[in-house]
């Protein structure tokens, strides 16, 4: 049994008013805060053939996810960096993308996958029991939630409005701006006649509507949540896992071993609802500073995930924030090139080396100064470092002793993951390699 | 005004006194012509009130980890608790809870059982309870978290004395995918994902603070083996229905607030205040409706309890933070066959580079404070005896006529409500 999808459109519309607050709010929190997100270089590929059952919104928003005239550049849609064939991740190995009016602004994160989770992302919370007694005696009060790396954006609304105005992304400078580029664009007749025909006398909720569309676009097409894994299979009991996928199931899920499970969780829900493969808390890792990252060129520079930069609200002057970042949902996560929010790793097996050695084998992934001593967790200021889970299997390990997976291990753990890979996204990036090489041939 | 209800045998040891009152009260039972209804009880040498009323409603309410000076001290920020209702009915002072923790609380009071290393660290994965053996008092030696279908609950009693019951849960059932609406718990040897509260998001639009720990039914494979867990274990909005007519009221309603409302969160994953301002509010919303229901004006009785107190001190120094957990108890509670510590015990961990260091000085709950509401109660009783979740499931097996007492409900010489509570007609 799948999950079922999010609200109607209807249920939506009755929040308008507040929706429209909280989108001009956050139109004039992004004008002057600056850039968020990511973006790409190459063009979003086609979308996707199959369409389920749209309402006429869905269908609207649709247009807009991949209509890159909306952007300063004229070459940057939603489905640039959200590429439908790489499960609406990344179509490339560049720890960031770049957007702006010349495709030449660097984001300064890497990009997730949009697949599976939209539906469910809680609110943004810090939930503390009451007693402080007991706040103390139990460490495990992770805050939870909120859309994007840092959980900054409580609805998907609020998060499909980001890149529209982003100066790293799509660029628009004002709600003006975009309002004008969507009357003139080819589904402009659509949008009167779903919100209305005086929809383009108000900017602002000319706006709101466009992003409430590509919302209900992101929550009822089937593409963003198509099940169709091996791994859903194998739930369903219509495909069977070889040896090696079960033995790397079993690291995955050991609290003596992977530990992934108890984040990435991959057990069915009370009611058979397939698993996400996140608990949407926040983790800090401590990743090793990606010098890929144009912005990492200044070394004041810290992205702090919870704490900011990008987060301005009181969670973020927590300074036990700093550090962290949202547990990412991880299927497809094989047929990805970029890992963690900083994008410092390429591969998979690199990905999962680092999580296991990070502290048997420090030295293979921070830099050890000359005579010096290891710098580990050197993407974050020295005083948030203390922030780092060294507590949680397999992160408690101590140089000198054996990381928890060895190469064979890690094999089977790849393999288990490669089970989350959904049917058609071969059959995507086969058919936009396909289109790619007819386009190279012109 | 608050009446303090006097010991009626002041020479008599206080011991031998409770332990007199305790087998009188037995005997009484015993020869009771009726299963469950009134075991109207004089003792000799006291006034007449009756000790047990003929109560056929009882309706217990769990709060969450408060010590008896937050709640009911001066300035407390659940006045509608502390104030209003305690002028209305019997505030026991010296109740306390069983255990630091809370799972291993509500099994003391829905089944009896001691706590367990599992039980008392909330059973973070839902696993079945390994018996290896008996011990005295009805203890069942073993470890883990569901208890095997020879281990009876409070529910299971009632069944078999013809009477009904319900659990009432706040939140159960909110998001599918975490609980199902009835019966609601983790699949057997599954991690338990309600440990934490889920806050709202466009699929679950309420958020879901439904926690299973806090649901003692679900502990035991004699109630979630059967059918009628699923028709008896409900979510909390059921209960306005049900209380509409006496004969739709069951016998025992069992009630746990979600997670907010109980005053465990603060804040609360839904963007409520928690704590016990949250308590207040929920009270302010749930008390009058039963207080209004038939069942209850007919011969009702309400119990608002607490699972642990929680007390203990912080104290930080330059090394890191040492916290004190008392874990203190009452009449004479025993620690149980399966816990097997040497107090006090440490455990420490780091949180953010600070080494926290958690003394745990005994296995108890610590005093929590209780009250009591009811036609048979004279408004402003306080009792000073001490009570704790054991006692409470002796009381509710004598008021319904049950003639077995339930693990430590059985201990020798325990103390049930008595005419310390029962003070009215």
């Amino acid at each position: 049994m799948n999950r079922t999808p999010g609200p109607t459109l209807f249920s939506l519309l009755r929040w308008q008013p507040m929706a429209m607050m909280r989108t001009l709010l956050l139109v004039g929190i992004l004008l002057s805060a600056g850039a968020l997100c990511v973006t790409a270089r190459m063009r979003a590929s086609a979308p996707p053939a199959e369409t389920s059952q749209l309402s006429p919104a869905a269908s609207l928003g649709k247009k807009i996810f991949f209509d890159p005239t909306l952007s300063a550049s004229g070459k940057m849609a939603c489905a640039t960096c959200h590429n439908p064939a790489y499960a609406y991740g990344p179509p490339n190995a560049s720890a960031v993308q770049y957007g702006g009016p010349h495709l030449k602004s660097s984001g300064y994160r890497a990009v997730p996958s949009l697949r599976y989770i939209l539906n469910y992302v809680p609110v943004w919370t810090h939930v503390q029991d009451t007693n402080p007694i007991e706040q103390l005696a139990e460490a495990d009060t992770a805050p939870t939630g909120g859309y994007t790396w840092d959980g900054r954006y409580n609805s998907l609304h609020a998060q499909a409005m980001l890149p529209f105005f982003s100066t790293v992304e799509m660029d628009n400078r004002s709600v003006n701006e975009l309002a004008t580029k969507l009357s003139q664009a080819s589904y402009a007749g659509e949008l009167r006649a779903v919100f209305g025909k005086d929809i383009f006398a108000q900017p602002a909720r000319a706006v709101a509507n466009a992003a409430l569309a590509v919302q209900q676009f992101e929550l009822q097409d089937n593409s963003f949540h198509p099940y169709t894994s091996k791994f859903d299979q194998w739930l369903d009991g219509k495909a069977t896992l070889t040896p090696q996928e079960l033995r790397g199931k079993q690291l995955f899920d050991n609290p003596n071993s992977g530990n992934c499970a108890s984040c990435h969780i991959d057990e069915r829900g009370a009611n058979g609802a397939h698993p996400l493969f996140t608990d949407f808390q926040f983790e800090a890792l401590g990743v090793p500073r990606n010098n890929e990252i144009p912005w990492n060129r200044d070394p004041r520079y810290h992205d702090m995930g919870l704490c900011g930069p990008f987060r301005k609200d009181a969670a973020s002057k927590d300074p036990a924030n700093c550090g962290l970042f949202r547990t990412p949902a991880l299927r497809n996560v094989a047929i990805r090139h970029v890992f963690f929010h900083n994008g410092r790793f390429h591969s998979l097996r690199e990905a999962l080396q680092f999580y296991v050695q990070r502290d048997t084998n420090p030295e293979k992934w921070y830099p050890v100064p000359p005579g010096g001593t290891v710098e580990k967790f050197n993407d974050l200021p020295a005083a948030d470092r203390k922030n780092v889970d060294t507590i949680d299997m397999p992160l408690d390990r101590h140089p000198g002793q054996k990381p928890v997976w060895n190469e064979h291990d890690i094999d089977d753990v790849i393999a288990f993951l490669k089970t989350l890979d959904d049917q058609d996204v071969p059959e995507r990036m086969n058919a936009l390699g396909a289109e790619t090489a007819h386009d190279s041939a012109k | 005004m608050h009446r303090e209800s006097t010991p009626p045998d002041r020479e008599m040891p206080f011991m031998t006194k409770r332990l007199l009152s305790g087998l009188l009260f037995v005997c009484v039972i015993a020869f009771s012509s009726t299963a469950f209804s009134m075991h109207a009880m004089t003792a000799a040498g006291r006034d007449a009130h009756p000790v047990i009323p003929q109560i056929r409603h009882v309706f217990v309410i769990t709060l969450e980890n408060k010590n008896f000076s937050a709640t009911f001290g001066p300035r407390s920020d659940a006045p509608y608790l502390a104030d209003t209702l305690r002028a209305r009915g019997a505030l026991l002072t010296q109740y306390y809870g069983t255990g630091h923790s809370s799972l291993d609380n509500y099994i003391a009071m829905m089944g009896g059982q001691a706590n367990n290393p599992q039980t008392s660290a909330d059973c973070q994965t839902y696993a079945d309870f390994h018996q290896t053996g008996t011990a005295p008092d009805g203890q069942v030696v073993g470890q883990g978290c569901v208890y095997p279908a020879s281990v009876k609950t409070l529910a299971n009693q009632l069944m078999d004395a013809g009477l009904t019951w319900k659990g009432y849960m706040g939140d159960m059932g909110n998001d599918p995918a975490r609980e199902s609406a009835t019966c609601g718990h983790p699949q057997l040897g599954a991690p338990d994902l309600t440990e934490r509260a889920e806050a709202p998001s466009a699929a679950v639009p309420a958020g879901d603070m439904y926690a299973t720990r806090h649901d003692p039914f679900m502990y035991f494979h004699a109630i979630i083996d059967a059918p009628v867990c699923n028709s008896n274990v409900v979510n909390l909005r059921h209960l306005a229905d049900d209380l509409r007519s006496i004969s739709t009221t069951p016998n025992f309603s069992f009630i746990t607030p979600n997670l907010c409302d109980d005053g465990h969160d603060s804040p609360c994953a839904n963007g409520e205040p928690g704590g016990l301002k949250s308590i207040n509010i929920f009270l302010q919303k749930l008390i009058p409706v039963i207080l209004n229901s038939p069942a209850y004006k007919q011969d009702g009785l309400i119990i608002i309890n607490f699972d642990e107190g929680g007390t203990g001190t912080i104290k930080e120094s330059n090394t890191g933070t040492v916290v004190t957990v008392d874990g203190a108890s009452c009449c004479q509670q025993q620690e149980g066959p399966n816990l097997g510590r040497q107090y006090p015990i440490e455990v420490k961990h780091m949180s953010h580079g600070r080494l926290i260091t958690t003394r745990t000085l005994s296995f108890g709950g610590d005093r929590t404070g209780a009250l009591l509401l009811s036609k048979y109660i004279r408004p402003g009783t306080v009792s000073s005896v001490p009570y704790n979740h054991y006692s409470l499931l002796k009381s509710l097996e004598l008021i319904f006529g049950i003639h077995e007492y339930l693990g430590y409900a059985g201990q020798k010489g325990l103390v049930a409500f008595g005419p310390d509570v029962f003070t009215g007609n």
